[in-house]
């Protein structure tokens, strides 16, 4: 048997391992040899120092999108804006970098300000919910999309790098590139950054009085209310902190890795809610997420190179994984709620 | 007359909890059947049996002389109990006739329009109804979503239709004209049950009555039998408790007064309150009494301060969270609790920013395990595990850590609700004796309860809740007879009598009891 508080973990990686077999199996039926996928995934995933480099590096922006998911998903509120806040994070992390002058705590400052831009962004959706009532799981999600088409307007506009007739930015100055951690790789500090900043989600998450209202609140806010949490500001409050974690990401994604703003968006936003769902809204769980798809992008690349497997079946053992954890999750939840069933009222 | 469904012995517990001992009820075609009882009495429990949602512990269950088992509704459905919910289940936007389908169609029968109109326009017609039959039923008032609510529980041949208070959601016309509805169907020969909570709606429709009381049937027999006083009496049960309350405080009247509503009117999730005045003081208990659903949830959420009065004043000593304001919740997983957390942590929910227990916002785990291991032996909570799930504890030990935590320091107001609502006789007392002690050491006690006899155990002053009006019973000076009157009487400012003598039953009331 496996003890109780062991319980989410084996659900999430239950839930990993059958989509995974699931994909093997649609694979072997449509003619890939099992083994061969294995192997060239594995090869892709983690065969060398650079296979390595490259999964980490994914899982670098997966992790901080996938924490800011689950800061604001853990005290009931329903980001899922991540993208927006991303791109609104990269997009002023890149303006900033383009215009500040080149100096010693530029590259500070301009993580700072995409960090702002992100919390900026779900500032409107707080202030929505707050003042107007609209539920953040439809503003954040419209967010997204508009977010994309202002992204789109500045490569085109104002951002757009006069020497190229792509819908792209000019490269940022080396002062405004992260630290590169292996030489011949693009894995840099920002990955170190990340995991440093799930270690401080999850002290305050455990150890601190914010942390403990945040929990009560996601559990029961009508209970918070009685015990004097103030419920609406806490929650509000936390979403723009979600924010300014997802807008670092795409801030430090620019500075980390492509160092120039383009109009083709790379979805992380999205992917960190089925990695905050994988890894149980846990910090360690979602590092174990994180670090779980990255392998799996990277792998699922040298697949689709080398043996001709379609990219998108990766989009498939996401949402297999996704549901099998939600699924489990409700089932538990109704199986614990009819244990405790009280009598009628009457 | 051999009853059409007649239920023998009927007995069921939830957990500690005795729902119903030894309940019998026999009804007979052309009968209206009133069921009476105070919340908690095991009304809704016994409907719910006979239409087969619950399964009994014990007893007999016969229709039409026949034993039968009714396992699910839809057994009890085929044999023609058809039951209206306090909360209609319609698909608002589906129309009228669709919403008739639903409930008559079975599995994945095709059902046509033709059919199904002849099978219930005539029921319709005979109840005097015109429906609008292609109108989505999310347009219907109130009074129409009822209409068809009934003519669902009808289609397919109904011999029994329960009514689970069905004019607690109607305007007075629209009640008067239902329970005109009600006698018309008693003339064609159907069983109808009525549960109610109003006084004058039992007198105006019904030919017989059954009262229940904690689970227990206290009275059966027809209602002509009756007078309105006897009613009221047998439903708040015999004066079991001396008519003085045992603690008497007279110093009462010069305390600090610990919360005070003016003139305070509001509207919260459908409740009314209209013009509440009074005041707890200090080292007091003031009980409130009344139905369920009079204005109490209103009065509760102003005296806590979560909802704000539209007019007059709420002054109260301490604000949500502080020490001194005791909350004891009517719905304690819902709202006193976080059953998923640890006993512990529940127990210091309002410690969580407050010295020792935080510092600078972080939180010492040790001195939460030495509080909670203290409250746990001091409150008698059990099992004694503070790393416990709340949601593996009995509602008994639920309740008394909501107590512990609220009770703990020593609270200058505390504002419980129905405090030991679903508790067994030894945990109820616990509850009790702690609400004395809060009193004891000075605090002020607003107890809002649905348990008459508890109220008049505990409590200095009585004020009576009804229609959301609130008034001073006059307790201790006053009779339980005239709270009970008190409780009941606002809510019946209703129908004069429907009942036209030519329609009278053939059936002599009383036929089939047990």
């Amino acid at each position: 048997m496996i003890p109780p508080r062991f319980h989410g973990v084996a659900l999430a990686a239950g839930s990993a391992a059958g989509a995974v077999a699931l994909a093997i199996l649609g694979l072997w039926c449509a003619g890939f040899a099992p083994l061969a996928v294995i192997t060239t995934w594995c090869a892709g995933a983690f065969g060398n120092g650079t296979r390595i480099a490259l999964s980490l590096q994914e899982a670098g922006p997966l992790l901080l999108t996938g924490l800011a998911t689950a800061l604001a998903f853990r005290c009931g509120v329903l980001n899922v804006g991540g993208e927006g806040q991303f791109l609104a994070g990269a997009a002023l992390f890149t303006a900033a970098a383009l215009v500040l002058p080149v100096v010693g705590f530029a590259l500070p400052l301009a993580l700072g300000l995409g960090a702002a831009a992100g919390a900026a962004w779900a500032a409107i959706a707080a202030g929505l919910a707050r003042w107007r009532g609209v539920p953040v799981v439809l503003s954040t999600i419209l967010l997204n999309i508009i977010a994309v088409a202002v992204l789109g307007a500045l490569v085109e506009g104002p951002l757009r790098d006069p020497a190229t007739t792509a819908p792209q930015s000019a490269l940022v100055a080396d002062v405004f590139h992260l630290p590169v951690l292996v030489a011949g790789t693009r894995l840099h500090l920002g990955i170190v950054l990340a995991f440093v900043l799930a270690g401080v989600v999850w002290l305050v998450h455990e150890r601190t009085s914010l942390g403990f209202e945040a929990k009560v609140i996601g559990l029961n806010p009508a209970a918070a209310l009685r015990v004097g949490m103030p419920v609406a500001a806490r929650q509000m409050q936390l979403l723009v902190a979600s924010g300014a974690i997802a807008g670092l990401a795409g801030a430090a994604q620019v500075a980390g890795v492509t160092h120039f703003l383009s109009a083709a968006t790379t979805s992380y936003g999205y992917a960190g809610i089925v990695v905050a769902l994988l890894g149980r809204l846990h910090p360690v769980g979602i590092a174990a997420a994180a670090l779980f798809m990255g392998l799996l992008d990277t792998g699922g690349r040298a697949c689709e190179k080398q043996l001709g497997v379609p990219h998108e079946l990766g989009d498939v053992v996401k949402g297999v994984m996704v549901l099998g954890v939600l699924i489990a999750a409700a089932w538990a939840a109704r199986r614990s709620a009819a244990a405790h069933q009280g009598p009628a009222d009457g | 007359m051999l009853p059409v469904v007649a239920l023998t012995g009927i007995r069921k517990a939830f957990a500690a909890t005795l729902a119903l001992d030894d309940v019998s009820l026999a009804l007979a075609p052309g009968v209206v059947h009133g069921v009476l009882g105070e919340n908690g009495a095991g009304k809704s429990t016994l409907m719910h049996i006979l239409f087969g949602l619950i399964q009994p512990d014990a007893g007999r269950i016969q229709v039409d002389g026949r034993p039968v088992v009714l396992a699910s509704p839809a057994v009890a459905r085929g044999l023609g109990i058809g039951l209206v919910h306090q909360h209609f289940c319609l698909s608002p936007s589906l129309t009228v006739l669709e919403n008739l389908a639903l409930a008559v169609g079975e599995g994945f029968g095709l059902v046509r329009r033709r059919d199904l109109l002849a099978q219930v326009a005539p029921a319709a017609a005979a109840l005097g109804w015109e429906m609008p039959w292609d109108a989505p039923a999310g347009s219907l008032s109130v009074g129409g979503q009822q209409r068809l609510e009934i003519l669902k529980a009808l289609a397919g041949g109904g011999k029994v239709l329960i009514l689970d208070e069905p004019t607690a959601v109607l305007a007075p016309q629209e009640a008067a004209e239902l329970l005109r509805a009600l006698r018309r169907l008693a003339a064609t020969g159907m069983a109808v049950v009525f549960i109610s909570h109003k006084l004058a709606e039992i007198e105006s429709v019904c030919d017989e009555v059954t009262i229940l009381r904690r689970g227990r049937l206290v009275h059966h027999g027809p209602l002509a039998d009756l007078d309105r006083a006897r009613l009221a009496t047998l439903m708040v049960g015999p004066a079991a408790h001396p008519a003085i309350p045992p603690d008497p405080r007279p110093a009462g009247a010069q305390a600090d007064i610990r919360l005070r509503f003016t003139g305070v009117s509001l509207t919260c999730e459908g409740q009314r309150l209209s013009d509440a005045s009074f005041t707890v003081r200090a080292g007091e208990i003031v009980g409130v009494a009344g139905v369920d659903g009079n204005g109490q949830g209103a009065l509760v959420d102003a005296a806590l301060g979560l909802a704000a009065p539209t007019s007059g004043t709420v002054a109260r000593s301490g604000n949500l969270g502080d020490r001194a304001l005791a909350v004891i919740p009517g719905d304690r997983r819902r709202e006193g609790l976080v059953t998923a957390l640890s006993v512990r942590d529940n127990l210091l929910l309002k410690d969580r920013r407050r010295r020792p227990y935080a510092r600078w916002g972080w939180l010492a785990p040790a001195l939460w395990r030495r509080k909670a291991v203290r409250l746990i032996r001091r409150f008698d909570v059990r099992p004694a595990d503070a790393g416990l799930p709340v949601a593996a504890l009995s509602g008994g030990n639920q309740q008394k850590v909501v107590v512990a935590r609220e009770l703990d320091p020593r609270p200058r107001l505390v504002v419980a609700v129905n405090p030991t609502r679903g508790l067994d006789l030894a945990a109820s007392a616990a509850v009790m004796d702690r609400l004395r002690a809060a009193r004891a050491a000075g605090a002020g006690v607003l107890l809002v309860h649905s348990d008459l006899d508890e109220l008049l155990e505990i409590s200095d002053r009585i004020l009576v809740c009804a229609a959301g009006r609130v008034s001073d019973s006059g307790w201790p000076a006053t009779t339980r007879e005239r709270i009970g009157r008190l409780m009941l009487d606002a809510a019946s400012a209703i129908p004069t009598a429907v009942r036209p003598a030519t329609v009278r039953p053939a059936a002599k009331p009383g036929d089939g009891a047990p």
